[in-house]
């Protein structure tokens, strides 16, 4: 982990940073500055509007599905039981802030509070 | 009096956009919080927040940087997540041809998921406002603010606060608030299941490519159950 300023001199971080800033640009400007009208066909269209929730899943499933770099679907992963709490809170709540709220205090509960009971 | 009417669109653009702040607020710290603790330096964290200025494609590019997964990767990752964007600027398009290509593009790079919906709200209300650039250029600009200002703050903070926390967690559950409504939809929620259990699934692959897969399962399972639910709804309406 690293925290100082001026620490890192690292061309593949840089290289990323640039690589994340163009998609910026190639998802929000390109439509914007082509000049010619753009009509998508009707399965590029539905592709389109499905493809971040399937992005997201996939980004989540991934973090949440892991402890220590193991597969762990089960009630020691606290991780995962977290974050299935986010889900319920911001179902029942719309609340983004309540959903990280509420998800981080289940998983410092279980982390910190339930092994002191044990 | 164009002059001082734009500059109180723009006002009210920002001043419209304060009572949503607060998440805007909260979903800046997190990221800038995730991205320290992720294992970006201070310095990093610091460019990637304010030339990216993309939140959620910010968090899901994090543990593709930390593994060092290939760089086409990390940048496919942020444009699938950012693919929304696309959706949104397709639909706001016309009410900026009139403009310079120079300024469009820098239009389009303060697009964001809140000031997109207030300005669809404000269309809808008076379709034919003079200032409608005006306003949303204000609120636009706002929004980058807010955000950036809260991202530093989270940037610097996150050395202070011991790994063991986990709050790189946090920017998981910002995810997850931001996932769920657009599962809302029987495909959509098809799609992202499928998309969770291919990840996983496929996690052992190299250069994290598990991700992509499951993008790409997701998005033929929403299309597939889009295609059913369209036919047995034109089927249910033609009489037979």
């Amino acid at each position: 982990m690293t925290t100082d300023l001026f620490d890192t001199v690292d061309p593949y971080v840089w290289l990323a940073i640039l690589g994340v800033t163009a998609a910026t640009f190639i998802t929000r400007s390109s439509l914007f500055v082509l000049g010619a009208r753009v009509q998508f066909p009707p399965v590029v269209e539905a592709a389109l509007r499905f493809a971040p929730a399937c992005a997201l899943a996939a980004i989540v499933a991934a973090d949440l599905a892991f402890a220590e770099g193991q597969l762990r679907i089960d009630a020691g992963n606290h991780k995962l039981i977290a974050g299935c709490i986010g889900i319920v809170i911001f179902s029942l709540t719309r609340s983004i802030i309540g959903t990280i709220a509420g998800g981080m205090l289940a998983f410092w509960l279980l982390h910190f509070w339930l092994p002191m009971l044990a | 009096m164009s002059e001082s009417s734009r500059r109180d669109a723009a006002l009210r653009g920002a001043r419209e956009l304060l009572p949503l702040s607060p998440g805007i607020f909260a979903w800046g710290l997190v990221t800038g919080v995730a991205m320290v603790k992720s294992g970006l330096s201070t310095l990093d964290a610091t460019i990637l927040s304010l030339l990216a200025y993309a939140g959620s494609a910010q968090l899901a590019a994090m543990p593709l940087i930390a593994t060092l997964a290939p760089l086409w990767l990390v940048t496919l990752t942020a444009i699938i997540v950012n693919l929304r964007f696309v959706v949104y600027t397709a639909l706001l398009r016309p009410h900026f041809t009139h403009l310079s290509a120079g300024r469009r593009l820098w239009l389009g790079y303060i697009v964001g998921d809140i000031m997109f919906v207030r300005f669809t709200t404000l269309l809808q209300q008076e379709p034919n406002h003079p200032h409608k650039v005006a306003y949303y250029t204000g609120g636009a600009l706002a929004n980058w603010v807010i955000w950036q200002v809260s991202s530093l703050i989270g940037i610097f903070a996150a050395s202070a606060i011991p790994a063991s926390w986990g709050l790189e967690l946090a920017g998981t559950l910002a995810l997850v608030a931001l996932l769920v409504p657009l599962c809302r939809q029987w495909p959509a929620l098809a799609g992202a299941l499928a998309a969770a259990v291919v990840a996983v699934l496929a996690h052992a692959l190299p250069l994290r490519l598990g991700l992509l897969c499951g993008v790409v399962v997701g998005i033929a399972v929403a299309l597939l159950v889009d295609q059913q639910l369209r036919r047995r709804a034109s089927s249910e309406r033609a009489p037979s």
